[in-house]
């Protein structure tokens, strides 16, 4: 069922706008209409908020801050405390106490966070450092330890080891012969040139090295001539300060967080629902002296809204329920108000446009008859049980997850009939069940319902199924033609139902199902659908959609096909698990086959029940496109 | 016992609408994850489109199974 829905107008003086964009957005029932276009008696212009930009920066700021401290838990119910405090505060003070915390805090944190940065940077290059000279310490016996001379190091991917005669007899030239250069390789791609040369020759060198886009790792100048052994040691000495000085910095870091962060993510929710306030002022719409806000409301949450406003402002803002006309109920946005046991179906209805406000609300549809489609193709108790332990398990796991809980309360739901037929087909986990002798098929109506065996009755089953469902769904075309008021569409879905059961008694009476001389009933039937089918569907589509909706009734069959699937591959787990020799063995490949076979389950039959709702039953009713209800409100928080 | 006319017209029943089937959802497959690349929402409406030529390998197994049990 979809709720019903009211138009209202707020007004009131200018002096209050902003605040009562506040309740509004606190009591989150309201959807915007654009109001400046709606109202053409009163010339009304867009309401342009200066303060959108000052909040912009002010966010900024924030959120670099925030960046920075270190989260620390707080108490959920003082947070909502100080979050009330500040919401309902005047902008002007909320600017204020933002400025305020920005600045105890900023110059601060910022130095702090400067510091850090440099301190890692650092570090990066120590650990640079240490792992070339690692790599190279193999070759300081080689290198001669001149006093005047510097010492850097080339790293050369091994294929293109042709460019280090080239660079060496370049680096002669430049150094006058004053130069030296071992290779070596560090490791499977990389050769490094150790290169030693004059120091006054330095800023050529490193030009001519930065030209050829060698990749040069430079030794501070602390470094230079002392032992290899010894810089590492220097390295690790000087990576343990700075390793002490990040943890003083991150201690000093968290004391501020203890201190501010509350406040300071607070205020950025909050900056961040008046931003978001702003968005909708260009909805809003306002003279020299008064303000509009105009949308729709549940009818359900009417009372509330017009309390919150009242009780904040008293008669100084109106609100007033607009009469609607037939056109302006057409795009009423659609909210739905299903019973708990018919709720989680809503989630599926998403695959599909949600329904317009004049519509019916399919989901109750959905909710009965998916679960059935369900049970009657896995029917399998022991299938039934696993889905049922699997979805409480993931629900109660990933408790966060809204999908999660309303898909994992639709398999719930859907185990139920899934066992029940398991009971019908005499099946637990295949023929496991009734090879142990611990159940057997039901008889019912003379037949014994074991799936293999009575596949005739099945299919019969599933297609009488079928033409209830597409029955189900031209009724309900029919009722929303008749609240459409559209006569074509009435004609359509009732000469459609007409052809149909027509169809169905020449079939019956001609396989002697009901009396022979129903083969003329139903051949009238099918003359006087004709007419209306001509009217209503066109000359030449209206006729031939009789075929389609013959298709779309035997296409119930899979009903029966896909849960003759599903037996046979648990009916091959228990023989393939049976032939093993070893008993373990046998329980494992068992066990491996039926769990594929259930994941398939759960996929399978779910898709194709909701298939057989959109494509073969909803076609006959369902248009969509409706404005799904987003009041203007707090988005929750994920 | 089904005689070898009827196992050869059930193997044809269902293995060319397995072939249509299998034809038509790689088209719709491969349109599909296209349109989902460039719109994600679309999601839904894609999963429901691949499923649809699922009905010809289906009625062509109930085809088959009539012709070996009728």
């Amino acid at each position: 069922m979809l709720q019903k829905m009211r138009k209202i107008l707020v007004t009131g003086s200018k002096r209050n706008s902003q605040e009562v964009v506040d309740v509004l957005y606190h009591a989150g029932t309201l959807h915007l209409e654009d109001v400046s276009n709606r109202i053409m008696e009163i010339r009304l212009d867009k309401w342009e908020p200066e303060i959108r930009e000052e909040i912009t920066a002010l966010l900024v700021k924030i959120g670099g801050l925030l960046l920075t401290l270190p989260e620390v838990r707080v108490d959920k119910e003082h947070r909502n405390q100080v979050y009330d405090e500040i919401y309902w505060m005047k902008y002007p003070d909320l600017v204020g106490r933002t400025h305020a915390v920005l600045s105890a805090f900023e110059h601060s944190v910022k130095d702090l966070s400067a510091r850090k940065s440099d301190l890692g940077l650092a570090l990066t290059a120590l650990n640079r450092y240490e792992k070339t000279i690692q790599k190279i310490q193999s070759l300081e016996d080689q290198l001669p330890y001149l006093e005047g001379y510097e010492v850097t190091v080339l790293l050369i991917q091994k294929e293109f080891e042709d460019v280090i005669p080239v660079i060496r007899n370049e680096l002669m030239k430049i150094t006058r012969n004053q130069c030296e250069m071992v290779a070596a390789g560090i490791d499977e791609d990389t050769i490094a040139a150790i290169t030693v040369f004059n120091k006054r020759m330095s800023e050529e060198v490193h030009s001519f090295i930065f030209s050829k886009n060698v990749n040069e790792v430079r030794l501070p100048p602390e470094y230079m001539g002392m032992p290899f052994t010894e810089v590492l040691q220097h390295i690790e000495g000087r990576r343990k300060e700075i390793l002490d000085e990040i943890r003083e910095i991150d201690g000093e870091l968290k004391a501020l967080s203890a201190s501010g962060f509350e406040e300071i993510s607070v205020l950025r929710d909050v900056l961040v629902d008046r931003s978001r306030e702003i968005e909708a002022f260009d909805q809003f719409g306002q003279t020299g002296h008064f303000f509009m806000v105009m949308g729709w409301v549940p009818e359900i949450y009417l009372d509330t809204t017009r309390d919150a406003l009242f009780s904040r402002f008293g008669n100084r803002v109106v609100v007033t329920e607009l009469s609607l006309s037939r056109d302006e109920c057409e795009h009423a946005p659609t909210f739905y108000n299903n019973p708990p046991i018919v709720r989680p179906f809503e989630f599926l209805m998403q695959l599909v446009r949600p329904p317009k406000y004049m519509e019916i609300d399919p989901s109750p549809l959905l909710a009965f008859f998916f679960p059935l489609f369900f049970g009657l193709m896995v029917g399998d108790i022991g299938y039934g049980l696993v889905i049922l332990i699997f979805a409480l398990a993931v629900k109660k796991r990933f408790k966060d997850l809204d999908w999660a809980q309303s898909l994992m309360t639709i398999m719930i739901i859907s185990a139920v009939p899934t066992i029940f037929f398991g009971y019908l087909y005499g099946e637990f986990f295949g023929d496991f069940g009734e090879l142990m002798g611990w159940l057997h098929p039901v008889h019912l109506f003379g037949i014994t319902w074991n799936r293999i065996e009575a596949m005739l009755p099945l299919l019969i089953f599933t297609i009488a199924l079928g033409v209830v469902h597409v029955f189900l769904g031209l009724c309900l075309g029919i009722v929303n033609a008749v609240r459409m008021k559209n006569r074509k569409h009435l004609c359509e879905k009732v000469g459609m139902l007409t052809a149909v059961t027509g169809i169905i008694l020449v079939i019956a009476a001609s396989a002697e199902l009901i009396p022979v001389i129903l083969v003329s009933a139903g051949i009238i039937v099918l003359i006087i659908a004709f007419p209306l089918l001509i009217y209503g569907g066109g000359a030449v589509a209206g006729p031939l959609e009789i075929m389609g909706t013959v298709g779309n009734i035997l296409s119930y069959a899979r009903i029966m096909a896909i849960g003759m699937a599903s037996v046979i591959l648990a009916m091959v787990a228990n023989t393939l698990g049976g032939s093993m020799d070893v008993a373990l063995l046998g329980v494992l490949v068992a066990s491996l086959i039926h769990i594929l076979n259930i994941a398939l389950a759960m996929f399978s039959p779910s898709l194709h029940s909701i298939r057989l709702h959109v494509v073969e039953c909803y076609s006959k009713f369902y248009e969509g496109g409706g404005i799904p209800y987003k009041p203007f409100r707090k988005k929750p928080e994920i | 016992m089904p005689d070898f006319g009827q196992s050869l017209g059930a193997a044809i029943a269902i293995g060319l609408a397995a072939i249509g089937t299998a034809w038509a959802q790689s088209r719709i497959g491969s349109a599909g994850a296209g349109t989902i690349a460039e719109n994600p929402d679309l999601v839904g409406p894609v999963i429901i489109l691949e499923a649809i030529p699922e009905t010809m390998v289906i009625l062509g197994f109930v085809v088959a199974a009539m012709i070996l049990m009728l």
